[in-house]
Order: structure tokens, then sequence, then C-alpha cells
């Protein structure tokens, strides 16, 4: 079979260079678009050259960064432009072909090998595009280009800005064996390690040492991050309007304060089962897995989950089981810092409902004309239109909306796709 | 040149087709330029920021640059 042709297309620090776009005098000073300090979660998410040059790292706090570059400007995300953008250029990719996969927002692939014949040599297609993205939206773009989107992806790292670089089956022991095993996508820092402690520090080492006890030692992920290295990734760059179907709802938030019992969490998680209540809804699903994490101040994790009986998508439901599990999870012997709530195993939502002799089936029918009100109203009128009157008690604790504020862009290389559909 | 970002009201004719033609733009002094004639519209991003469709027009024998960025609209404008 014919090797096929794949673009790995990276906006070279996204965030950061959007930024630069909308206010050029931005290139001109150290700047990074960094998270809310006063709302906690506050990190760098992106650095622009200048802020790299001093030192700036993506994901370090925001108070480390300030005491290495003083004069760092910080940038509060504006993710509605990035989202606009990333969407707007995605639309550019689709022009060549109609295999474009996104990989976040700032990533994607390109399946390039049917469009050969009509736009002909690869090279200079890529090149176009870089130009094309630079000239219509005024941002630098890096390409790797390869048979497998694995070496695709890493071949868009290796030169920056608006670097190209192609990876054949004549070159990749030169370019890709030597560079170290962390490069390769799913090679985490956990793997990264187990790797090292067998003496395997590059990719080129890692193709050649033995599958069997890759596999023994870290099961499928080991033949597959074999597979990567030697450069058989056979899998599919998705096609445009490819949906991974949905297999769970949840959100989770650093609090405004720490709290010390659960009775001062129940209002927030109050706001994060309503979220996740209308968001199942939206997707018309119901779900009987319900899970709950806790972060401490320390910032360890805690999670539990549980089935219930009958599947639900109603937040009071939700809540119920959530706050149980956070009860039996975490003695708040140190404050809590944050909390989450996802509902799984989902399935379609039957307005039809099994009867259960135990259950007040009133009070669910209450429940749910409840949420379908306040979610008619919030997206009328806005989400703190209407709130239930226990988030008035501490009300920076619940002044906040999961379902609006936040995109999540849930990630994962596989897509909902299992192993046996191909992938290597 | 130093160029200037300004953003400016638009008087647009939609057509039934759905193409945009901008008519007219207003500064913020309330004056109000007719614009001539639209010489090419395509998609760039502006030396002074900011990116979208790029409206090349003819407004009074001058050659200026409008541009709609999402929901908005400025000019490359030569007054600061």
């Amino acid at each position: 079979m014919e090797d096929k042709v794949i673009f790995h297309i990276d906006i070279n620090h996204c965030y950061a260079q959007i930024e630069e776009m909308k206010y050029p005098e931005l290139r001109f000073i150290p700047m990074a678009v960094g998270g809310h300090e006063e709302k906690r979660h506050g990190i760098i998410l992106a650095k622009n050259d200048l802020a790299k040059k001093a030192g700036i790292k993506t994901g370090e706090s925001l108070r480390e960064a300030y005491e290495k570059c003083p004069d760092l400007l910080i940038i509060p995300p504006a993710y509605n432009d990035y989202i606009y953008y990333s969407h707007e250029i995605r639309k550019l990719y689709q022009e060549y072909t109609d295999h474009v996969e996104p990989f976040g927002l700032d990533e994607a692939w390109l399946d390039f090998t049917g469009s050969q014949l009509i736009y002909g040599d690869p090279c200079m297609t890529a090149g176009r595009i870089q130009q094309r993205v630079l000239q219509e939206f005024g941002l630098t773009v890096s390409v790797g280009i390869s048979w497998n989107k694995a070496f695709a992806k890493l071949g868009s790292d290796l030169k920056k800005p608006s670097g190209m670089t192609v990876i054949t089956r004549d070159n990749y022991k030169k370019i890709v064996w030597p560079l170290p095993a962390s490069d390769l996508l799913y090679v985490g820092y956990a793997t990264e390690k187990k790797l090292r402690s067998r003496g395997v520090y590059t990719i080129g080492q890692l193709a050649n040492y033995p599958v069997r006890w890759l596999k023994e030692s870290m099961g499928i992920a080991g033949e597959v991050i074999s597979a990567f290295a030697n450069g058989e990734d056979r899998s599919n760059v998705a096609e445009t309007f490819f949906r991974t179907p949905v297999k769970s709802v949840g959100n989770a938030m650093t609090l405004i304060h720490d709290v010390n019992d659960a009775d001062e969490l129940r209002p927030a998680m109050y706001v994060l089962c309503e979220a996740v209540a209308s968001r199942l809804k939206d997707h018309d699903m119901e779900g009987s897995v319900i899970s709950v994490s806790a972060r401490s101040g320390g910032l360890d994790w805690y999670g539990k989950q549980r089935k219930i009986p009958q599947p639900t998508n109603v937040s009071e439901e939700i809540l119920k089981t959530a706050m149980e599990l956070i009860e039996e999870s975490y003695d708040f012997s140190i404050p809590l810092r944050a909390a989450g709530v996802s509902v799984s195993q989902l399935h379609p939502w039957h307005s039809k409902r099994q009867l259960s002799l135990f259950t007040d089936e009133e009070a669910y029918d209450d429940a749910l004309r409840i949420d379908t009100a306040m979610d008619r109203i919030r997206s009328r009128y806005g989400f703190y239109s209407v709130r239930r009157a226990c988030t008035l008690i501490d009300r920076p604790l619940t002044e906040f909306d999961p379902k609006g504020d936040h995109t999540v862009y849930p990630i994962g290389y596989f897509r909902g796709r299992k192993l046996s559909d191909g992938i290597i | 040149m130093e160029l200037y970002k300004r953003y400016v009201d638009v008087i647009l004719m939609q057509k039934r087709t759905g193409d945009i033609t901008p008519m007219y733009l207003i500064w913020e002094n309330g004056q109000k330029y007719k614009i001539d004639k639209v010489l090419s519209r395509e998609r760039r991003a502006s030396p002074v920021g900011g990116c979208g469709m790029r409206y090349v027009c003819l407004i009074q024998g001058n050659r200026r640059n409008l541009y709609q960025e999402k929901d908005k609209w400025f000019i490359e404008s030569h007054q600061p």
C-alpha cells in the first residue's frame, strides 16, 4: 500500500501569538497569557518570544514568572477569540482536504494523501498554507510532514516558528531516533521514568527495545509507543466532521476560598451539579455513575464514584449522591480547595422512566421541572438571572458559571476509538 | 506612513445572495463618507493589529483599507 502524506500543523505559542496579532505592540515586550491570580488558577498558559528569553515557562505560577521577569505583562485569556480564530484557520485547512483532525485549539492533522492529485507537491502546498495563515491571520505555524501521525507531530515541533520538517522513510532514523523518548506522542512523565530505568533515553533506543518487555511493563501502551517509535502508527486522520461520542460529562472548579466542611461546600457543589445536569440534557443523555473529585489545600486529589440504581440528569439527584461521596472520601482535616463532579455510563435520555417502589417519583418530577425551568430562564436571560437560594449564603463561592465560562476540549489521541479499531 | 486602528460605524448593503458591501463609513465626529468603490475583498491580517475580511475602498479618491473583524469594522486610518 502506498504511504500516506500527513501534515501536522501547529500554531506557534497559540494564545500569545493571537494576542500579538490583535495588539502588535505586545511583540516588543515580554508578555504571557495567564489565568486569573485572584481566582487562584494563576498559571502561565502561553508566552511570547521575549518572555521565553526571560526564562518564563508554560505551566508555572504567575508568582514564579514575576520573580524571573518583573516587567512581564500578563494578559487574561480571551478564550472566545482563541476558539474563533482557531476555527477560522481550520476552515482554511479544510480547503485542502476533508480530513482535518484538530488536537486541541492550536494543532491539527491533515491527511493530504488524496489531495496530492489536485494540489501537487506536499511541501509546496504546506508552504502555501503557512504563507496564507500568515497573510490572512497574521500568525506563524510550523508544519511536520510524514507518512504517519506520530512523526508528523514530532516534525512540527522541530523548527519554530514557521518551520517545516519532512520525515521520510529514508531520513527518520537520522532525524527522529536521536530525539529524547519524551518527545514522542504518548510518552509522558511516568512512562519516561520507566523507560529510563531500563536505559532507554532516545526514540531510537525505544524503537529497538524488545516489544515483549514494553508490553509486560506497560501493557498495550508499551506496544503503542514502540510502534510509534518505529513509524508504524497507522491511525487515520479523522474526517473533518467526526465527533467523538460523549462518554462522560463533568465540571470541576478551584474554589474562590478553601472550605472547611461539607455544609460550606454544598452550595458550590449545587452550581457544579446544575451545570453537569444541564449539559447532560443538552446532549439528550442521562448517566448512572456519579464521580466526585476533591483536591485539598495540600494539592492531593481524592476521588470516588458510585453507580446509582436509576440513570439521571437531574441536578438534585446528582448532588445528593455527590455530597454522599464527598463526605465519605474527604474528612476536611485539611481545607478543601477544588472539587469536581462528573456523570458517566451515559444512555440516551428517555423521558419515560422505570418506576421504582423505593423512590419518590413526585420529587423526581418536581426536581426535573425546576431544572428545566431554570435552564430555560438562563438560556434567555443569562446564567445569573436565576439561582438557588442556598447559593446566596456565600456569594463569592458560588459566583461562577461552569457551563458558560469554560469551553473544555477533552482531547485524547484515540478519541473514543479502541486500539482494536486499527490504530496500530 | 504610520497607520492607526480606528473602529468605525459602517452602513452596509446586504444582498439577497448574502454578500455584504460597505456603502458608507461614519467617523467618530459623525461625518459620513461615501465609499465610492470596493476595489478588492480578501481575508487579511492588518499591520495595525487584528485580521478579518479586508475591503480595499476608494473614498473621495483615496484608497483605504476597511476590515470586518468578527462583528466589528475598523479602518487603517492615516489620522491618529
